[in-house]
C-alpha cells in the first residue's frame, strides 16, 4: 500500500523523527519540564508544553547536529520569549559546540502577545547564526509548509547558510494581508491563493536563488537535502555581501515593474506555466534548467 | 368538459403569446426586453416555475422577475426546487407571492426562517426532489417556467451541457400542458454540440449577459479532512461497506464521506475489498472520488448534475460516467434519484441534528433549510423487487414478519457526536419539531430522514445497527450508545449497553478491528486539491478558490 | 479559561519504565495536547489536570476521562491536558494515541 508522509502535514516532533536518524533524537527542555509562556496564560489563552518549538540534539547519516521544529498550529508558530529563548540557545550551543544547526520553520514571525521580548529574542537568535557562521558552523533553515516563514523568522531564514523549500513552503518579511491592506487589492489580492505562492512559493524562491533547493513534499527528501548542505558553508565576508547586493539589484531593475508573476518564471526559463504550476519541487527544478539552455 | 378545459389553456398560451408582439423576434428576445416580455406571458395567479437547484440557477431570468413589482405581478404560485438566490426572496419581500412550494433553501434558510418569522412565507410544501418533479406533472403543473441552458442554436434547440440536473423534468410536464418554457442561454450558435431539449418544447430564449450562476457544491479539499473523519470512515469501511458488502450506493456531499472516497485505494486496497464493495454509485461527479476511479474501483457513476472543474475529467473517463454523443458529460436530477432510490444498495450521509429515535433533520430555529434529494435516497423504497447480497442481509437482521420486504436498503447516518462549536448532534427532541415551524408546515415537521428507514447510525463511538433492534426502547439505548458524551449519550445505561454489545448491535471500533493509533492523514490517497489534479493526469480543472499553484 | 484537576480509579500502569513520558497532539484551535507522565502517587489512580478554553463543558470531560480510567490499565499515570476547543472525540483520540506512545517499547 502507498503511504504518502507529506512533509507539511507532519507536526514538529513527526518531521524532527522522520528527518534525523533513527531514535537519536534527545529533546532539550522537554514536555515535562512545562516552561510555558507566563504571558498568554495571564491573557487567558492556552498555553502548550514546548510554547510552540521543539529543540534538540540528533544525528543525520550519523553526524550530530543541532535541530529545532516550529508549531504552526500553536498560535501560527509565533515567537513570544520564551520560543525564542530556545531558539536563541540552540544557535549559541551551536557555535559553541560547532555543530551544525537545523531549523525547520513554520511561523508568521513574532507573537504579537509578547512582542518586544520575541522581537529580542529574534533578534538574538540572528545574532547567534550569525555567531555560527563566522566559525563556519554551517546553518539550514527548512521552509515546508503553509504557514511558511513571515516577519522576523522570514528573516531570521536568509541570515541562515542555506535554505531548503518545498512547493509547499512559502518565505516573506510581510504576510499577503498586510501586503493588500497597504498596497490595495488590485496591487495584491491576498484572497488569491495562486498569486501568493507564485509570489512567495518554493518555486519562485528557488528560482530567484533565495532558496538553495527545492524538493519533494516528503521528509526523505528534505534529509537528503540537509545531509548534502551539512558539510558545507557559505562564510560571510564583505566580497560576498557585495555580491548578493548586486544579483538584488539586477533582480529589482529585471523585475521590478512586472505585474505578472508568470512573466518572472518566464524570464527565468520557465517555458510551460501551466505544467511547470502542476510540476513537483525537483521537477519543476528540473523544467526551469532546461528551459535557461 | 376535458377537451373545453384544455382549450382554454391552449387559446389561453396563444393569447399570452400574441401579447409579446415585437418584444420578442420569434422565439429569441433581447435581454433589455425580458422585464417586459415576462409581465406580459405571465398572468396574477400563475403557478411559475424558477429553474434553480443547489447547482445551476436561471438567476438572470429570477432576477428580471424580481425586478417586477406587486403592482405588475402578484398572487405568483411559486414551484421550486431551491431557494437560492437573493432575487427569490424579493419575490416575497414585495409581496407577489400567494404560496411557494419547494424543495430546499441552502444559502437563504436565514432569509427563509426570518420570512417565516414575519408571516411573509405562504409555503405548501416543503418536498423532496422527485416529490416536487412528480406534482408538476399532477397538481403543480407550471404555467411558465424559467429555465437555464448553457447553450441554444437559432432554432432554439438547447444544450445542457454537463448540468442537465432537472430542466427535462420541468420543461416536459410544462410544455406538455400548453405552458410557456422560457429558456435564459450563457450563448447562441449555429450549432450545439448535441440536442438534450428540442426546439419544439421551447417558447423563448435569451442570451443572458451573464453566464448562469454554477455553484462549486461537491469540490471537497482533501487538505480539510480531520483525523476524526478518517477514523469513522475507517469504522464505516469495516463495519458497514465490509460486512455487507456493499457493491451499489450513494454518498452524501460531506466531508465524512469524502474520506471514505480517499481511503478506498489505500486502507480499502489493504483490506482486500478491491473488487468486492462500491462498484456502482449514483453521485456527482466528486473530485474526490478521481483516486479510486484511476486505481480502477469504480465501474459506473451516475449523476444528478455535474461538478465545476471535472468536464475534461469525466469526458477522458466515458467508461465510468454517463456522456452524450459529444462525449461530454450528462446528468439528470429526477432520474438519479430514481436510481438512487431503487437502484442502491446503501445510502450513507451526515446530517446536523439526529434524536433518540433516530429521526434526522438539517432544520433549526433560525435557519430552514429543507430536503433536497436527500429523502428520496435515505428511505426504505419498499416498491424493491431485486435481490442483492446487501439487502437481503440488512433484511435478514431485520427479521421481517410475513407480511414484510425480505430486503433492506442500508440507510446510513455517519455523524460526529458533536458538530462545531461543542453543539451536539444527537438531542432528545429535533428544533424541526418547534410549534412555529410544524405550524407553518401545516402541522408537518420538517423531518430529514426517519429513524424507522435508517440501518445504522455511525460515529466515532461506534455502529448502533438499529434495523436489528427489536423495540423502540433497543433502538433508543442502541442511540445512546453511540451518542458519546452528549447530553443525550450521558444518559446512557453500562448494563444495557453491555448487553446490546454482546449481541452486535453496537459494535465500538475495536469490535470491527480499527484503532485510533492506525489513523493518519497519510492513508488519504490524495491529501490536497493539487494531489487530485495529479491524480487524473491534469484532467481536473478546480475552481480558482482552490487552486494554489 | 477553565481549569480543574481530578483522580480517577484505574488499573496500574504494567509497562517498562524506560518511557516516563508522552504526548499526542497541539495546542491549536479546535485541537488539544495531552501529556502522559508516569506519578509518584498511588499506582491505581490516573490524575488528571484539565485547561480548557472552552468553559462550561466540565460534565463531558469528567465523564470521558473517567471512562477512559475505566477502558485502559492507566493507575500510577499523571495527565495534563492543554485544550483550545477540541470535541469530546477528539480528547478521546489524543489520549489513546498519547497512551499508545507511553506502552510501546522503545525503537
Amino acid at each position: 500500500m502507498s503511504q504518502l508522509h507529506l512533509f507539511h502535514e507532519q507536526t514538529a516532533r513527526q518531521r524532527i523523527a522522520a528527518v534525523t536518524d533513527a531514535g537519536s533524537f534527545a529533546e532539550l527542555l522537554p514536555p515535562p519540564e512545562r516552561l510555558t509562556s507566563p504571558y498568554l496564560a495571564q491573557l487567558g489563552i492556552p498555553v502548550s508544553f514546548d510554547d510552540g518549538v521543539v529543540i534538540g540534539h540528533a544525528r543525520i547519516d550519523g553526524k550530530k547536529v543541532y535541530i529545532a521544529a516550529q508549531v504552526g498550529q500553536f498560535v501560527g508558530g509565533a515567537v513570544g520569549e520564551i520560543h525564542g529563548a530556545k531558539l536563541t540557545g540552540l544557535f549559541k550551543a551551536a557555535a559553541r559546540d560547532r555543530v551544525p544547526c537545523v531549523v525547520i520553520i513554520e511561523s508568521g514571525g513574532v507573537r504579537l502577545h509578547e512582542g518586544s521580548a520575541g522581537e529580542i529574542a529574534i533578534a538574538e537568535t540572528m545574532r547567534a547564526i550569525f555567531e555560527c557562521r563566522a566559525r563556519k558552523v554551517p546553518t539550514i533553515a527548512v521552509i515546508a509548509s503553509d504557514i511558511g516563514a513571515y516577519g522576523g523568522m522570514g528573516i531570521l531564514s536568509t541570515c541562515c547558510d542555506f535554505r531548503v523549500m518545498t512547493e509547499h513552503g512559502r518565505l516573506g518579511i510581510s504576510g499577503p494581508i498586510v501586503i493588500e491592506k497597504w498596497m490595495g487589492k488590485k496591487a495584491y489580492d491576498s484572497s488569491n491563493r495562486a498569486l501568493v505562492w507564485k509570489t512567495s512559493g518554493g518555486k519562485t524562491k528557488y528560482l530567484l536563488g533565495d532558496a538553495d533547493a527545492l524538493v519533494h513534499d516528503a521528509a526523505g527528501a528534505v534529509r537528503e537535502a540537509i545531509g548534502k548542505l551539512l558539510t558545507k558553508s557559505s562564510p560571510v565576508t564583505l566580497k560576498n555581501a557585495k555580491a548578493r547586493q548586486k544579483e538584488l539589484e539586477k533582480r529589482l531593475k529585471r523585475f521590478g515593474k512586472t505585474a505578472d508573476p508568470d512573466d518572472v518564471w518566464k524570464g527565468l526559463g520557465v517555458r510551460d506555466i501551466a505544467t511547470a504550476s502542476l510540476a513537483s519541487g525537483p521537477e519543476f527544478a528540473a523544467l526551469a534548467k532546461a528551459g535557461r539552455k | 368538459m376535458g377537451t373545453a378545459e384544455i382549450a382554454v389553456r391552449r387559446r389561453n398560451k396563444s393569447e399570452r403569446l400574441d401579447r409579446v408582439g415585437r418584444l420578442a423576434r420569434g422565439k429569441f428576445v433581447s435581454p433589455k426586453n425580458v422585464p417586459e416580455l415576462l409581465k406580459q406571458i405571465i398572468e396574477h395567479g400563475d403557478i411559475v416555475c424558477l429553474e434553480g437547484d443547489n447547482q445551476k440557477q436561471a438567476d438572470f431570468l429570477a432576477n428580471a422577475l424580481a425586478s417586477l413589482d406587486r403592482k405588475d405581478l402578484r398572487d405568483l404560485h411559486l414551484v421550486m426546487s431551491c431557494i437560492t438566490l437573493p432575487a427569490h426572496i424579493q419575490l416575497f419581500k414585495k409581496g407577489m407571492v400567494r404560496q411557494v412550494d419547494f424543495c430546499y433553501a441552502g444559502p437563504q434558510g436565514t432569509a427563509v426562517a426570518d420570512l417565516v418569522k414575519a408571516k411573509k412565507f405562504p409555503v405548501g410544501a416543503i418536498h423532496t426532489y422527485n416529490e416536487l418533479y412528480a406534482r408538476y406533472y399532477i397538481d403543480l403543473t407550471p404555467r411558465v417556467a424559467l429555465i437555464a441552458a448553457a447553450k441554444a442554436d437559432r432554432k432554439g434547440n438547447l444544450f445542457l451541457a454537463a448540468n442537465t440536473e432537472e430542466t427535462p423534468a420541468i420543461v416536459e410536464p410544462t410544455a406538455f400542458s400548453d405552458g410557456i418554457v422560457f429558456a435564459q442561454v450563457n450563448e447562441i450558435v449555429d450549432k450545439l454540440p448535441r440536442i438534450d431539449i428540442p426546439a419544439d418544447q421551447v417558447d423563448f430564449v435569451v442570451e443572458a449577459p451573464y453566464p448562469m450562476h454554477l455553484q462549486a457544491l461537491f469540490t471537497r479539499d482533501p487538505a480539510a479532512i480531520t483525523d476524526v473523519q478518517i477514523f469513522m470512515a475507517m469504522v464505516a469501511l469495516r463495519g458497514i461497506y465490509e460486512k455487507y458488502e456493499v457493491q451499489s450506493l450513494n454518498h452524501g456531499v460531506g466531508f465524512n464521506t469524502a474520506a471514505i472516497e480517499l481511503l478506498l485505494p489505500t486502507y480499502g486496497e489493504q483490506l482486500g475489498l478491491k473488487g468486492k464493495i462500491c462498484k456502482y454509485w449514483m453521485v456527482n461527479p466528486l473530485p474526490t472520488m478521481i483516486p479510486a476511479i484511476e486505481s480502477g474501483w469504480i465501474e459506473r457513476v451516475f449523476s444528478v448534475g455535474g461538478e465545476v472543474g471535472m468536464e475534461r475529467y469525466t469526458a477522458a473517463r466515458s467508461d465510468v460516467f454517463s456522456t452524450g454523443r459529444d462525449g461530454s458529460f450528462h446528468s439528470n436530477r429526477a432520474m438519479g434519484q430514481l436510481a438512487g432510490h431503487y437502484a442502491v444498495d446503501m445510502f450513507i450521509g451526515a446530517s446536523l441534528q439526529i434524536d433518540i429515535n433516530g429521526n434526522s433533520s438539517t432544520v433549526s430555529k433560525n435557519r430552514i433549510t429543507g430536503f433536497g434529494g436527500a429523502p428520496n435516497m435515505g428511505c426504505q423504497p419498499t416498491g424493491r423487487r431485486h435481490p442483492s447480497k446487501a439487502w437481503l442481509k440488512a433484511g435478514a437482521e431485520a427479521s421481517p414478519g410475513p407480511g414484510a420486504l425480505p430486503g433492506r436498503k442500508l440507510v446510513v447516518q455517519l455523524v460526529e457526536t458533536f458538530q462545531a462549536g461543542r453543539v451536539p448532534t444527537f438531542v432528545e427532541e429535533l428544533d424541526a419539531q418547534d410549534p412555529s415551524i410544524k405550524k407553518a408546515l401545516h402541522g408537518v415537521a420538517p423531518v430529514m430522514i426517519y429513524g424507522d428507514d435508517v440501518t445504522h447510525i455511525v460515529t466515532e463511538e461506534g455502529i448502533a445497527n438499529l434495523g436489528a433492534c427489536r423495540s423502540i426502547a433497543e433502538r433508543q439505548a442502541a442511540i445512546r450508545a453511540v451518542a458519546g458524551y452528549t447530553p443525550v449519550g450521558l444518559k446512557r445505561s453500562k448494563r444495557v449497553t453491555q448487553d446490546l454489545r454482546a449481541r452486535g448491535i453496537v459494535q465500538l471500533p475495536e469490535d470491527v478491528g480499527v484503532s485510533p493509533s492506525q489513523v493518519s492523514r497519510s492513508l488519504l490517497a490524495a491529501q490536497d486539491i493539487k494531489g487530485l489534479v495529479r491524480w487524473s493526469k491534469g484532467l481536473y480543472d478546480p475552481p480558482s478558490q482552490f487552486v494554489d499553484w | 479559561m477553565e481549569k480543574f484537576t481530578k483522580a480517577f480509579p484505574s488499573k496500574p500502569l504494567r509497562v517498562p519504565k524506560d518511557r516516563q513520558w508522552a504526548l499526542a497532539g497541539v495546542v491549536g484551535s479546535g485541537n488539544l495536547e495531552v501529556m502522559f507522565e508516569r506519578a509518584a502517587r498511588a499506582s491505581d489512580t490516573m490524575e488528571c489536570h484539565v485547561e480548557t478554553s472552552i468553559p462550561g463543558f466540565r460534565d463531558s470531560w469528567l465523564a470521558a476521562l473517567a471512562d477512559f480510567a475505566r477502558h485502559y490499565p492507566v493507575g500510577g499515570t499523571k495527565v495534563t491536558i492543554h485544550d483550545q476547543g477540541a470535541a469530546p472525540v477528539l480528547v478521546n483520540l489524543r489520549l489513546r494515541q498519547a497512551y499508545d506512545h507511553l506502552v510501546k517499547t522503545k525503537p
